[in-house]
C-alpha cells in the first residue's frame, strides 16, 4: 500500500485488538509537535468524549453532564500510541488487549456484571 | 441445489418480512377510503425497496462491509450522526407500532386489553434474541410469515374488477379530499421502504456470510421477494377497497381492519387476520430492534452478532434488550398503536434522505466494489429514488398536518 490517506483510510476506521475483537473506531488521531522536529502522527483516541469534541461544543457540554450525572470518576477515553498498528486494511489491528483499554470499560462491566449473569449469556457461539 | 434452497429461503424471508403493521394498516386506510386508486403507489414502494435492498446486498456481499459501518468510516462521524439519529428515532417509533399490532392481534384473539399485551411481547422477543440465533430469528419469522399469504386468498375470494386495478397501477390524481389522499400515498411509501429493511438486509448478507458467489441470490431475493410483498399488500389494499369503500368505513381502529378477511372468508378470515397480524408484527419487532443494536454496534465499533453469545458483544446485546423493553412502554400505558402507526410510517418517509443519497456515493466507489459498482440504470434508479425522498422530506409534516386527521 503506498500513500495512505488520513481522513479517507484511518479516521474512523474499525480497529480489532491483537485477538480481532472489535473495540470500537479511530475517533480522533493526534498529531505530535516537537521543537526541531517535524510534527507526526502519534496517538489514537478511541472515546466518546472524542466523537462529542468533533461535533462541536455543545455535544461536548452535553457528553460531560451525562458523565457528571452518573457520576463517573473514572476515565472511559484510550489513548493508544500509533506504533501499536499493526495492519492497515479495512479494519485497523492495533497490539493491544482489548479488554484492559479504558473506551472497553463500559462493554466489560456489562459483560461481567449484567449479561453474563443472566442465563445463556456467556460462552462462544449460538 | 443448496444454493436454490438459499434463494427459496431468501424470498421466504422478504415475503414474511414485507407485510407488517404499517403495510396492512396504511394499505387498508388507503382503500377504504379511495378503493384501488393507490395501488401505484405500492408499485412505486416497491420497486424503490428492491433496489436499495439489491443495492445494500451487493455492497456487503463485494465488499464484506455493512452500510452502517461504511456511512461511518466515508462519511465521518459528524455525518454519520444524522443517520444514525433519524433512524434510531424513526425504527423506534416503528418498532412501537408493531409492539402495538402484536398486542392487537392478542386483544382479537383473547379479549384481553391490548394494553396487557406489550410487555410480555417484549419479554418473549427479548428471549428469542438472547437465546436463538440470526437463523432462526431470520427464517422462524420469514416461515410463519407465510400466513400472509391469506390476503392474497381473500383478496381473490372478493372477485376484484381486474382492468380498474390493472389501471390504478400507474399514477393518478384524486377526485376528492386531495391532501388526504397524498398523506395516505406518503404513508403507504414510508411504510414500504423502510430504511430497517435495507439496514437489516445489509447486516443479515454478513451474518449469513454472504461472498461475491450470492450476487444472483441477492438479486433474485431482492427482486422475487419484494414482488410477492408487494403483491400481498396490494391484496390487502384491494381487500379493504371491495369490503370497506363501499359501505363508507373509514378506518380508524386495528379491529376493523379484521374484518377484511373476515368478509371473504368468514370465521376462518378472523383466525387468519389475527395470525398475520400477530406473526408479521412480532417479526418485525425482532427484525427491528436488531437493526437498531446492528446500527449503533456498526457505527460505533463494538463487536455484534446475533450468533455469538450475548457476553461476547455485551454492548450489542444489551442495546436491544433496553430497545425492546423501552418500545414496549408506549403500549402499556395505552397509546393508540393505530394513531401511532400512522405517525412513524410519515416519519420514515421524511428520514428517507439521509440513509438513500449517501448510498449513491458508495455503490459507485471501485475501492469497495471493483466491477460491482452501478451501471447507469442503477444510477438513474437511485437518483430517482433519491428524488423521490427529498420530496417525502418536505411533503411529510405538512401532509401529516392537512391530511392526518
Amino acid at each position: 500500500m503506498g500513500a495512505v490517506h488520513l481522513s479517507h483510510d484511518v479516521i474512523d476506521s474499525q480497529l480489532v485488538d491483537r485477538h480481532q475483537e472489535k473495540i470500537g473506531r479511530i475517533d480522533e488521531l493526534l498529531l505530535e509537535l516537537e521543537e526541531g522536529k517535524p510534527p507526526r502522527v502519534a496517538t489514537i483516541v478511541i472515546g466518546g468524549v472524542a466523537r462529542a469534541r468533533r461535533v462541536g461544543r455543545w455535544m461536548l457540554a452535553c457528553h460531560r453532564a451525562v458523565h457528571a450525572l452518573l457520576g463517573h470518576r473514572e476515565e472511559y477515553e484510550s489513548r493508544i500510541p500509533f506504533e501499536a498498528v499493526r495492519r492497515i486494511a479495512d479494519t485497523i489491528e492495533l497490539d493491544v488487549e482489548g479488554d484492559t483499554l479504558p473506551s472497553m470499560r463500559l462493554d466489560r462491566w456489562l459483560a461481567t456484571h449484567i449479561v453474563c449473569r443472566i442465563p445463556g449469556g456467556s460462552g462462544e457461539r449460538k | 441445489m443448496k444454493k436454490w434452497a438459499e434463494v427459496a429461503l431468501g424470498v421466504v424471508t422478504s415475503i414474511g418480512g414485507f407485510l407488517e403493521v404499517g403495510s396492512i394498516a396504511t394499505s387498508a386506510q388507503g382503500g377504504a377510503e379511495f378503493g384501488y386508486q393507490l395501488a401505484w403507489v405500492l408499485v412505486l414502494g416497491t420497486t424503490s425497496l428492491a433496489i436499495l435492498m439489491e443495492m445494500t446486498g451487493r455492497l456487503a456481499a463485494v465488499s464484506q462491509r455493512s452500510y452502517a459501518d461504511l456511512l461511518r468510516e466515508r462519511f465521518g462521524y459528524r455525518f454519520f450522526l444524522l443517520p444514525l439519529v433519524a433512524v434510531f428515532v424513526v425504527s423506534l417509533l416503528v418498532v412501537i407500532s408493531e409492539i402495538g399490532g402484536v398486542s392487537i392481534a392478542l386483544q382479537l384473539a383473547t379479549g384481553i386489553d391490548f394494553r396487557w399485551w406489550a410487555i410480555p411481547t417484549a419479554l418473549v422477543g427479548w428471549f428469542l434474541l438472547w437465546r436463538g440465533n440470526f437463523t432462526i430469528v431470520e427464517q422462524g419469522t420469514a416461515m410463519l410469515g407465510l400466513v400472509a399469504i391469506s390476503f392474497a386468498v381473500g383478496a381473490l375470494k372478493l372477485h376484484p374488477v381486474w382492468p380498474t386495478l390493472g389501471r390504478a397501477l400507474l399514477p393518478s390524481l384524486p377526485s376528492h379530499d386531495r391532501a388526504r389522499y397524498w398523506y395516505l400515498a406518503v404513508s403507504i411509501l414510508g411504510a414500504s421502504i423502510s430504511p430497517y429493511l435495507y439496514l437489516f438486509y445489509s447486516a443479515g448478507a454478513l451474518e449469513d456470510e454472504w461472498t461475491i458467489e450470492h450476487l444472483g441470490v441477492n438479486r433474485v431475493t431482492a427482486g422475487m421477494g419484494n414482488v410477492f410483498g408487494g403483491v400481498l399488500a396490494i391484496a390487502s389494499l384491494v381487500t379493504a377497497a371491495l369490503v370497506f369503500a363501499p359501505r363508507g368505513i373509514k378506518v380508524d381502529r386495528y379491529e376493523q381492519i379484521a374484518l377484511v378477511l373476515a368478509t371473504p372468508l368468514g370465521r376462518a378470515g378472523l383466525v387468519f387476520f389475527i395470525m398475520t397480524l400477530f406473526v408479521t408484527c412480532f417479526g418485525s419487532t425482532l427484525e427491528i430492534v436488531l437493526a437498531i443494536a446492528y446500527l449503533l454496534a456498526q457505527g460505533l465499533g463494538w463487536n455484534w452478532s446475533e450468533n455469538l453469545k450475548p457476553g461476547k458483544d455485551a454492548r450489542f446485546a444489551t442495546s436491544y434488550t433496553v430497545l425492546i423493553l423501552l418500545a414496549s412502554l408506549p403500549i402499556a400505558i395505552g397509546m393508540d398503536p393505530l394513531t401511532l402507526t400512522n405517525i412513524s410510517m410519515v416519519a420514515t418517509a421524511a428520514s428517507l434522505p439521509v440513509t438513500v443519497i449517501p448510498l449513491s456515493v458508495l455503490m459507485n466507489d471501485g475501492d469497495l466494489l471493483n466491477t460491482h459498482v452501478n451501471g447507469w440504470p442503477s444510477n438513474l434508479a437511485l437518483v430517482v429514488i433519491a428524488l423521490l425522498s427529498v420530496v417525502l422530506l418536505v411533503a411529510a409534516i405538512p401532509l401529516q398536518l392537512l391530511g392526518g386527521g
